[in-house]
């Protein structure tokens, strides 16, 4: 297993937790010093104070932080030596979750609110690099057991 | 050097020699060919096998990129769909209210009226963030009464939080005729259940109410269809106070409000009678953050405005 999966998911996964940190401050504080344009498409606090700011009275970016948290720990490098296959699962599943919630809320940016947060999408290519760095090393590189066994034989 | 392989015996050497020898001789060269086979067996089996692994890996990684080309490619699509103009948020425009609003029950009315000052007073203000700060603008003024200037937009959800607290306290100062309606901020923009002052005429025989609705929550562009322009002297005031955002109150040129006294989070998406429901009850979070917000503009307005009247009012509520 190289050494890239955990660096790219490891830096990924604390800016996304930054990120997601400053928007759940900004929700919490009515948003009024979101360092965001305000006009045409690009509209953070049209989005961040939107109905789909908050899914069944939580908001998004809480629930973004608590994403990126547990990510974090699934990304670190020496989570990424673990052998057992539930890890490599966990992360691979916790990755699915956080790209079904990006492409979501982006339907939801795209379609429904009419504005783009620019917060949100550094937080949505943030994601997505993550599912594409998981998919992609869980797929290409075998677990750490396995190549033990391989190199046995 | 010699480079011969053992010959296998001949005929003649076979006739000749000893039988033992020649048993032995072929036992332990069938035994050699046997490990060597049995050896190039395990090796052309473990190859196989490295092979079928090595292609199942480059299957599964095959796999990943493709996965990772589809996400790509469906993300692609949502923007070039949008950017082609062929998804303008159609299926959730906001289904605007009359320009007036939903006509309010009466009953609903009264209460939102009645709500005792000493319920108002007594209300938690931990929930209050905004409280109103003194300025020295020149004195509001509009048909020789003091003037309480309100600037927002049906489709702000600070706004729509805002005019809660603000009806329940005007209403102890005078009467709406017609009533506000019922609406919503933009479902976009919090769903906030809310009521409007647009079309709605106040009388008071302390301070003149003037509210400007800037724009509807129905969706237009890049933003809200317009509904009423501020006049140049409010626009100015307005901006240079707080830039200009929503909702902005003006209490007589000595006290503002520059954003929404509560945040509007806790009331998203309820239905209207719900958040009407807990107006004058302080043990709920909405309730209280109303309730709250009213007392003091009304200690405000008394303070401020009114010159301490009415009375029974102005007394009533803490530090009028």
């Amino acid at each position: 297993m190289p050494k890239w999966p955990g660096v790219v998911g490891t830096v990924a996964s604390a800016l996304g937790l930054g990120v997601a940190g400053y928007l759940t401050y900004e929700h919490f504080t009515s948003s009024t010093s979101l360092a965001c344009s305000d006009n045409g498409v690009v509209n953070c606090l049209k989005v961040t104070t939107s109905s789909y700011s908050a899914v069944a009275g939580v908001p998004v970016a809480v629930l973004g932080l608590v994403f990126f948290a547990i990510m974090l720990v699934l990304q670190l490098p020496p989570t990424w030596r673990r052998p057992e296959p539930a890890v490599r699962l966990g992360r691979m599943a916790w990755a699915v979750v956080g790209l079904g919630t990006v492409l979501y809320l982006l339907y939801a940016e795209l379609f429904a609110i009419d504005a783009i947060c620019l917060w949100c999408t550094a937080v949505h290519v943030l994601t997505l690099a993550l599912f594409a760095t998981t998919v992609y090393a869980t797929s290409a590189y075998p677990a750490p057991s396995t190549e033990v066994v391989a190199l046995d034989r | 050097m010699s480079n011969k392989r053992p010959r296998p015996p001949t005929q003649a050497q076979k006739g000749k020699g000893s039988t033992t020898t020649t048993t032995t001789t072929t036992t332990t060269t069938a035994t050699a060919k046997r490990s060597a086979s049995s050896q190039r067996f395990s090796e052309r089996q473990a190859a196989k096998q490295r092979a079928a692994q090595e292609a199942r890996r480059a299957r599964t990684r095959t796999y990943g990129i493709l996965t990772i080309a589809l996400v790509v490619v469906i993300v692609a699509v949502l923007v070039i769909v949008k950017v082609a103009g062929g998804g303008s948020g159609s299926g959730t425009v906001d289904q605007a209210s009359p320009p007036a609003g939903t006509p309010i029950p009466a009953a609903t009315l009264a209460k939102l009226q009645s709500v005792p000052i000493s319920t108002l007073a007594g209300a938690s203000t931990s929930g209050v963030v905004t409280t109103p700060q003194s300025v020295n603008d020149p004195a509001l003024v509009a048909d020789g009464k003091p003037e309480l200037l309100y600037i927002g937009a049906e489709f702000c959800p600070h706004c729509a939080a805002e005019r809660w607290p603000l009806y329940v306290a005007l209403s102890k100062f005078g009467t709406f005729s017609p009533q506000p309606g019922r609406i919503h901020s933009a479902n976009e923009d919090g769903d906030v259940p809310t009521l409007t002052f647009y079309g709605t005429t106040y009388s008071s025989p302390y301070l003149t109410f003037t509210p400007v609705e800037v724009t509807t929550n129905k969706p237009q562009g890049n933003g809200y269809a317009p509904l009423q322009t501020p006049t140049q002297a409010q626009l100015t005031l307005w901006e240079d106070t707080n830039g200009g955002t929503f909702p902005f109150v003006d209490i007589g040129g000595k006290k503002v409000l520059p954003s929404a006294q509560y945040l509007f989070t806790p009331l998203e998406n309820l239905p209207f009678s719900t958040v009407a429901a807990q107006v004058g009850n302080n043990s709920t979070t909405i309730g209280a953050n109303i309730d709250a917000s009213a007392a003091q503009l009304i200690t405000t307005i008394c303070g401020s405005l009114s010159n301490h009247k009415p009375a029974a009012v102005c007394s009533a509520v803490h530090g009028g």
